[in-house]
């Protein structure tokens, strides 16, 4: 099993009156190869699930156990080298560093790798022509519409190859048409065989994953398999 | 992620910024090109009085010694002085002055006195003309006068033994002394009028303080056995010893004041013995103090700088939360967020003390033109330590910014707007 969650929580001021429980004892199992989508209602805790499954932030109980690691055990370098290797995360607000051109954007985990310069530059233009963005590499992010953008975001959060992609909202940003590409992209990405974990408030979204698991108020609430909308 | 990288990515950031990086290197400019012109300043006022020193001659013992009753105590400081032998004393020379009028045809030196007068009268601050004529120092030494205060002869001969016990009429002139009097003519072998009594120039010295308009070279040196005639009434009390290296100059200052205390009883007389090494390394001692504090006054300017560099780094940071979440994200991990902070502070100040070093060495040279009319360059050990200095205070003081940014948490940085 990739990732297993074991009766997870993320509470905020916990035992205090403002208790927030943004996560509520959820266990989740996500195997190799599933396209999952996580929906819920702002506010339902699908965000902080993402971002613990993203080792973005450590839920306060339960264990997160991924590829057979519980994540509470590991160093925030060994937890740095799982978002740069085993995890390509991809924003709504797409979060490319703005004074970086578009190439240099895409090399960033491979800088974090080690990678040298040219093989580096070779791995991003390769990712950047799969989001058909080859020819733009000196671009700015602000050159750049909102769709490309996102398919810049895209491209970086492939270009190293991790087995996991994350997508936060990834089409809350676009217009229809550009989302509609993004989530092509997305079930391309699951054809090949990557892990996608697809966050989003939107049902008609959702539908485009192979599994549904609906959030309200930090528990799971329904999740099964569906029939897919391939597009 | 590697050094290259963080530095590439320190310059992007720096150059992508250039006002603001300016605005943050200026404190660092400031202070490290004050701290430059001031250590270099006074160094260069150091090595002005070293010149000055160097040219009076090293490891001179300068003695004061007098006897109530007007005995002439040289002859026996001399026997005394030259028995020492010459791996302690190299000579010794009384090294009193005398006025007298010196003619020579027209050239007088009452005529230069009134030089000197009108050019009191008329000085109004500024340079001081090397040409005007001004009177020579009138000296009273021995055959070993030269060899005492670093005399070299340029041509003819020196005083001698027996000029000196055989009451010569003869002098030596220093070169500003015979430029003065003779011009371009050769002096050798001619008379010049002292107090009415005709000397014989035999011999002339080398040119030592050519810029000064107040000469050393501007002397003229008489047998000290003719004050007789040039000084009576006069008693000579002052006498140079020189020693032959600054270890013999400490050895001969205490045997010369155990002999003159021998030779002068209590009651009798005063002698008093000390050393221009002592003078010079007081110089030394003060220079260095001023270093020291003039120093310390600019390192604050630094230290100022310094904080200055904290505070634009930890509105960096902040601005840049959010660009430290995504580098999170991407999987930087903490430490690398560190060096990338560092490294850019460290470069930041870096870049700055470059710019600093080269005013400092613009300063140097104004400096140095103005307060000592030479041109002073700073030397490399000072040029090497001020960037070293603010690379460190870079490092120094972008330790707190970055140990913030890399402590920020992922999720909560990439909230950031």
């Amino acid at each position: 099993m990739l990732i297993q969650l074991h009766n997870v929580s993320k509470i905020y001021s916990e035992g205090l009156e403002s208790e927030v429980r943004a996560l509520d004892d959820v266990s989740l199992e996500i195997d190799n190869g599933e396209f999952v989508a996580i929906v819920g209602q702002s506010g339902s805790g699908k965000s902080t699930m993402m971002n613990v499954l993203g080792c973005l932030d450590i839920p306060t109980h339960g264990n997160y156990v991924l590829s057979g690691t519980d994540v509470a055990e590991l160093t925030d370098r060994e937890l740095s080298k799982i978002r740069n290797r085993d995890i390509g995360f991809i924003f709504q607000q797409y979060n490319l560093i703005q004074n970086l051109n578009v190439a240099e954007n895409v090399e960033l985990p491979l800088i974090y790798q080690g990678i040298g310069t040219s093989r580096r530059r070779e791995m991003a233009i390769e990712a950047l022509t799969r989001v058909g963005l080859g020819d733009r590499i000196k671009h700015k992010p602000t050159q750049m519409s909102g769709g490309q953008q996102q398919r810049v975001a895209i491209a970086r959060a492939i270009a190293a190859k991790p087995p996991i992609i994350m997508a936060d909202e990834p089409t809350g940003a676009l217009d229809s048409h550009t989302g509609h590409e993004v989530l092509k992209f997305l079930q391309q990405l699951n054809r090949e065989g990557s892990t996608i974990i697809l966050i989003t408030h939107d049902n008609s979204i959702a539908a485009t994953a192979r599994r549904v698991v609906r959030l309200a108020d930090g528990k799971i609430t329904e999740d099964h398999p569906q029939e897919v909308d391939w597009l | 992620m590697n050094l290259r990288q963080a530095i590439k990515m320190a310059w992007k950031s720096i150059v992508g910024n250039k006002g603001r990086s300016i605005l943050t290197m200026l404190g660092i400019i400031i202070g490290i090109a004050s701290v430059m012109t001031i250590v270099t300043v006074i160094n260069g006022m150091n090595k002005v009085s070293m010149q000055y020193y160097e040219a009076m001659g090293n490891n001179r013992v300068n003695v004061s010694a007098s006897v109530w009753n007007g005995r002439d105590i040289f002859d026996e400081l001399y026997s005394y002085c030259n028995g020492l032998g010459s791996d302690l004393v190299l000579g010794v020379t009384p090294n009193s002055q005398f006025s007298a009028s010196v003619v020579y045809g027209s050239k007088s030196s009452t005529a230069m006195e009134k030089n000197q007068e009108s050019f009191w009268n008329n000085y109004s601050g500024g340079d001081v003309d090397t040409s005007i004529a001004l009177p020579p120092t009138l000296y009273l030494g021995s055959d070993q006068y030269a060899v005492c205060n670093n005399f070299q002869l340029e041509r003819g001969r020196d005083l001698s033994y027996l000029d000196v016990k055989d009451y010569h009429q003869v002098c030596v002139l220093g070169a500003r002394a015979a430029k003065n009097f003779f011009n371009y003519a050769d002096p050798i072998g001619q008379e010049i009028m002292v107090n009415g009594l005709p000397f014989t120039v035999i011999g002339l010295y080398k040119e030592k303080d050519a810029t000064s308009a107040w000469s050393m070279d501007n002397m003229i040196v008489f047998p000290y056995t003719m004050s007789r005639y040039l000084a009576p009434g006069t008693q000579i009390t002052e006498f140079v010893v020189k020693a032959s290296s600054s270890d013999a100059t400490v050895e001969a200052t205490s045997r010369l004041i155990g002999y003159l205390g021998g030779v002068i009883r209590e009651g009798e007389g005063y002698s008093s013995v000390y050393s221009d090494n002592q003078w010079q390394q007081s110089s030394n001692e003060y220079a260095t103090m001023m270093s020291l504090v003039l120093g310390g006054i600019a390192a604050i300017s630094l230290l100022v700088g310094g904080i200055g560099i904290m505070n634009i780094m930890l509105v960096t940071v902040t601005e840049r939360t959010r660009e430290i979440g995504i580098r999170r994200a991407i999987g930087a991990p903490r430490r690398s967020i560190v060096v990338q902070f560092l490294i850019e502070a460290a470069m930041l100040c870096g870049i700055g003390g470059i710019i600093g070093i080269l005013f400092g060495a613009g300063g140097s040279l104004v400096a140095g033109k103005l307060l000592l009319k030479m041109i002073i360059y700073p030397a490399a050990g000072i040029t090497m330590g001020a960037f070293l200095l603010s690379v460190a205070l870079g490092i120094i003081f972008g330790i707190y910014p970055a140990a913030k940014a890399s402590r920020l948490q992922p999720v909560e940085a990439l909230r950031a707007d």
